[in-house]
C-alpha cells in the first residue's frame, strides 16, 4: 500500500486533530491564534504536500477490482490544490469572524479542516463507497458549521434544513449506489466503465445512476435539488457559507465530472438533453429569484444556484473542452466568492444585518472593501477583464459549435446569455448600494486586520490573474481533464455527417 | 433441510412486512410509542432474514445497535414530543400522495431489480462471497475498505464534537 499518495490528506487530518487537542492547553484568549497556525499549516501543505503527477496511481484495492478506490491523477491534484487554497482563505476568514462565536472557536477551525479533508478525499474518489464516505464527512461537518451560532435562530434553522435535506439526499444517493452495485456487482469506477456497454440497457442500473446523480445535484444546488441553498446560505455564519459555496459545491462538481465523464460516458452521451434542460432551468431559477433579494447572503445563495447552472453547461457539452471550462470557471468562482465573503465577514462584524441597504456608505467607510466587493460583483456578472468573464466565455464556447447540429444547444446558449443580462441587474444593485446608497448613519472607517488584508489581496490577484492571463490556468486545466473520457452524443454525430 | 429454511424465509419476510405495515399505518392505535415498538419487531424479523443469509454478525449488530441503541434514542425523542398533539393530527393529503408516489416508484424499481437478478444477468464475474462471520468481515473492513472506514471514524469524531458544541448548556 502506497501511503505517500495520501500525504496531503494525512497531513490535513493530523492538523485537524492537532487543533482539536491544542485547545486543551491554550487559554481562551489565545485560541484565535490556532486559526493562524492552521492557516499556516495549510499553506505549508499547499506548497510542499503535492507532488507532480507523472502517472495515474491507485491505492486501496477492493476485492474483485483491478484498480484501487483511491486515485491520484492530474484531475485529483488540480482539485486538491483548489480545495487547499479555498481552505487557507476560509481559515483566515474564520479567524476574522471568530469573535462573533460565543463558544468553540478552535473547534470551528478544526471542523473546517475536517470538511476540507472530506473534500480532498472526494477529489480522489474512484469508488462509490469512498465517494459516499467523503460526501458524508462533508455534509455532517457542514451541518455543525451551519448551526454554529446557536444563539441565532436563523443559524439553527440553516443547520436543521441542511441536516434534513442533506440526509434525504444522502438516502437517495445510497439507495442509488445499492442499485448500481446490485446491477454491476462492483462499486469501482474503472470496473463500471469497462462494463458500461452491458449496463447501459439495464433499467435498474440507470435508475441507480439517476439517484446517485440526484444526490450529487443536491451538493451543487442544481434544479430540482436547489431549494435548500438560499435559506442555508442566509442563516449560516459567513465563513461556513463561504466554504459551502466554494468547497462543497466544487466537491460535488469533481464527483459529477468523474461519474458522468469517467464512469459512464456512453450513458452521459445519451442523456445530454437532460443535462441541457437542467442547466437551463438552474440558470433561470437562480437568476430570476435573485432579482428581488434584499439580503446579501441570500443573494449569494441564488447566485450560487445560477453559477451551478453555468457550470452544468460544461457537462451538457459532453466534451473535454467543456470539462476544462468547468475547472477554469470553478477557479474564478473560488476567488470571486471568497472575496465577497471576506468583505461580508468584516461588514457583518460591525453591523448585524446583511441587508443590501446596510452597505450604504461603504465607499466612504472603507474604499478597499468597497472596491473589492465591486470587483467581485463585476467578475460574477462576467465582465472582462476579470476571471468570471473568461470562465463563462470558455463554457459558452464549448456549446456554440454544437448548436449547428442540435438546436437544443442554441436554446441553452440563449438562456445562458439571458441569465448574464439578468445577473447584471442584481450584481450592479449591490455596487449601487455601496457607492450611491443613501441613508448611511455610521460613516466611521472600518479597520482591516492583516488576515483580512492577505485574503483580499490573494482573491483580487487571483481574479485579475485568471482574467488577464487565462493561459496559465488553461494550461493547468486542460491536462487535468485528460483522464476523463467524454463521448460525443450520437445526435451530434449523425447530423454532422 | 432446504425446505425448512425456505419456510423460515417466508415466515420472517411475512413478519417483516406485517410489522412494517403496522409501524406506519396501524389501524388500532395512532400512538407513536406503539409504532416504535412495531419498528423493533420489524428490525428483529429482519435480523432473522440476515441469519438465513449466513450474515450472523450483521444479524447480531442489527439487534444490538438498531433494536437496542437506536430505538432507545427514538423513544427518547418520542417522549419529548407532545403525543396527544401528534395523535390528533390529520393526514396531510399532499404528503400522502407524494409518499404513495415515492413508495410505488421505489417498489417498481425493486420489482424490476428482483426480476433482473438472475445469475446470468450479472454483467461481471462475482467477487469473493463474504461469509457472515466476524473474521472475514473484519478482514474486508480493515484491509480493502480501510480508507472509507477511517474516514467514517473521523466522521464520528466530527459528529461527537458537533453534538457537544450544539447541545451543551451555556459554555464559556
Amino acid at each position: 500500500m502506497n501511503y505517500s499518495l495520501l500525504l496531503v490528506e494525512i497531513l490535513v487530518a493530523v492538523l485537524g486533530l492537532g487543533v482539536l487537542l491544542a485547545d486543551l492547553w491554550i487559554p481562551a484568549e489565545h485560541r484565535r491564534k490556532l486559526g493562524y497556525a492552521a492557516a499556516a499549516g495549510l499553506t505549508l501543505i499547499f506548497f510542499v504536500g503535492l507532488s507532480d503527477v507523472t502517472e495515474t496511481s491507485y491505492a486501496f484495492t477492493a476485492p474483485g477490482a483491478r484498480t484501487g478506490m483511491y486515485v491520484f491523477d492530474s484531475l485529483s491534484v488540480f482539485f486538491k490544490e483548489f480545495f487547499l487554497l479555498a481552505g487557507i482563505i476560509v481559515m483566515l476568514l474564520s479567524v476574522a469572524f471568530s469573535d462573533r462565536f460565543t463558544t468553540g472557536v478552535s473547534e470551528f477551525f478544526s471542523l473546517t479542516l475536517f470538511a476540507l479533508l472530506g473534500m480532498l478525499f472526494a477529489a480522489s474518489a474512484n469508488d462509490f463507497v469512498l465517494m459516499f464516505a467523503a460526501l458524508e464527512l462533508i455534509t455532517i461537518t457542514f451541518v455543525v458549521l451551519n448551526s454554529y451560532q446557536r444563539n441565532r435562530a436563523a443559524s439553527i434553522e440553516a443547520g436543521v434544513k441542511y441536516l434534513i435535506l442533506g440526509a434525504l439526499a444522502s438516502a437517495i444517493m445510497v439507495f442509488g449506489i445499492a442499485l448500481v452495485f446490485g446491477s454491476a456487482n462492483t462499486t469501482n469506477f474503472n470496473e463500471i466503465f469497462l462494463a458500461q456497454k452491458q449496463l447501459a440497457g439495464n433499467p435498474v442500473f440507470l435508475a441507480g445512476l439517476a439517484m446517485v446523480l440526484g444526490g450529487l445535484a443536491f451538493k451543487v444546488a442544481a434544479v430540482p435539488f436547489q431549494v435548500w441553498a438560499p435559506d442555508v446560505y442566509q442563516g449560516s455564519p459567513a465563513p461556513a457559507t463561504a466554504f459551502l459555496a466554494v468547497g462543497s459545491k466544487a466537491a460535488g462538481f469533481v464527483l459529477l465530472l468523474r461519474v458522468l465523464f469517467g464512469v459512464v460516458p456512453q450513458i452521459t452521451a445519451q442523456w445530454n438533453h437532460l443535462l441541457v434542460v437542467i442547466a437551463a432551468l438552474t440558470i433561470l431559477y437562480g437568476s430570476l429569484c435573485a432579482i428581488p433579494q434584499r439580503s446579501l447572503k441570500r443573494l449569494m445563495g441564488y447566485s450560487s444556484i445560477a453559477n451551478a447552472g453555468y457550470l452544468l453547461i460544461g457537462f451538457a457539452s459532453v466534451s473535454k473542452a467543456g470539462a476544462a471550462g468547468v475547472l477554469f470557471y470553478l477557479g474564478g468562482y473560488l476567488f470571486t466568492v471568497l472575496a465577497t465573503f471576506t468583505v461580508l465577514c468584516v461588514i457583518l462584524r460591525h453591523t448585524d444585518s446583511d441587508d443590501i441597504s446596510s452597505l450604504a456608505g461603504l465607499g466612504q467607510r472603507s474604499p478597499v472593501l468597497a472596491g473589492v466587493l465591486s470587483l467581485s460583483m463585476v467578475s460574477l456578472a462576467g465582465i472582462p477583464p476579470l476571471a468570471g468573464f473568461f470562465g463563462k466565455f470558455l463554457l459558452l464556447k464549448s456549446i456554440v459549435m454544437l448548436g449547428v447540429r442540435d438546436p437544443a444547444y442554441y436554446c441553452l446558449l440563449a438562456v445562458a446569455l439571458l441569465g448574464v443580462v439578468i445577473s447584471l441587474y442584481y450584481y450592479f444593485g449591490v455596487i449601487k448600494a455601496v457607492y450611491w446608497g443613501g441613508g448611511a448613519v455610521d460613516l466611521s472607517p472600518i479597520p482591516l486586520d492583516w488576515p483580512v488584508r492577505i485574503s483580499l489581496t490573494v482573491c483580487v490577484l487571483g481574479m485579475f490573474w485568471l482574467g488577464v492571463f487565462p493561459d496559465h490556468v488553461v494550461k493547468l486545466s486542460t491536462p487535468a481533464v485528460e483522464v476523463l473520457k467524454p463521448e460525443a452524443p450520437a445526435s451530434l454525430h449523425e447530423k454532422g455527417r | 433441510m432446504p425446505e425448512f429454511t425456505d419456510l423460515l424465509f417466508f415466515v420472517f419476510a411475512g413478519l417483516t412486512l406485517l410489522f412494517g405495515f403496522l409501524c406506519v399505518a396501524n389501524p388500532l392505535s395512532r400512538n407513536p410509542v406503539t409504532s416504535a415498538m412495531f419498528l423493533v419487531l420489524t428490525i428483529i424479523s429482519m435480523a432473522g432474514l440476515f441469519v438465513l443469509l449466513h450474515a450472523f454478525f450483521l444479524a447480531a449488530v442489527q439487534i444490538l445497535v438498531y433494536a437496542g441503541a437506536v430505538m432507545v434514542v427514538f423513544l427518547f425523542v418520542i417522549m419529548l414530543l407532545d403525543l396527544k398533539e401528534e395523535a390528533r393530527r390529520k393526514l396531510n393529503r399532499v404528503a400522502l400522495t407524494a409518499g404513495v408516489l415515492a413508495v410505488s416508484g421505489l417498489a417498481a424499481i425493486l420489482v424490476r431489480a428482483v426480476t433482473a437478478a438472475r445469475p446470468a444477468a450479472l454483467a461481471l464475474k462475482a467477487g469473493p462471497l463474504a461469509e457472515g462471520d466476524t473474521a472475514p468481515l473484519g478482514r474486508i473492513l480493515f484491509q480493502s475498505y480501510l480508507l472509507p472506514f477511517e474516514i467514517l471514524s473521523i466522521l464520528l469524531l466530527v459528529a461527537m464534537v458537533g453534538v457537544i458544541l450544539l447541545s451543551k448548556k451555556d459554555l464559556r
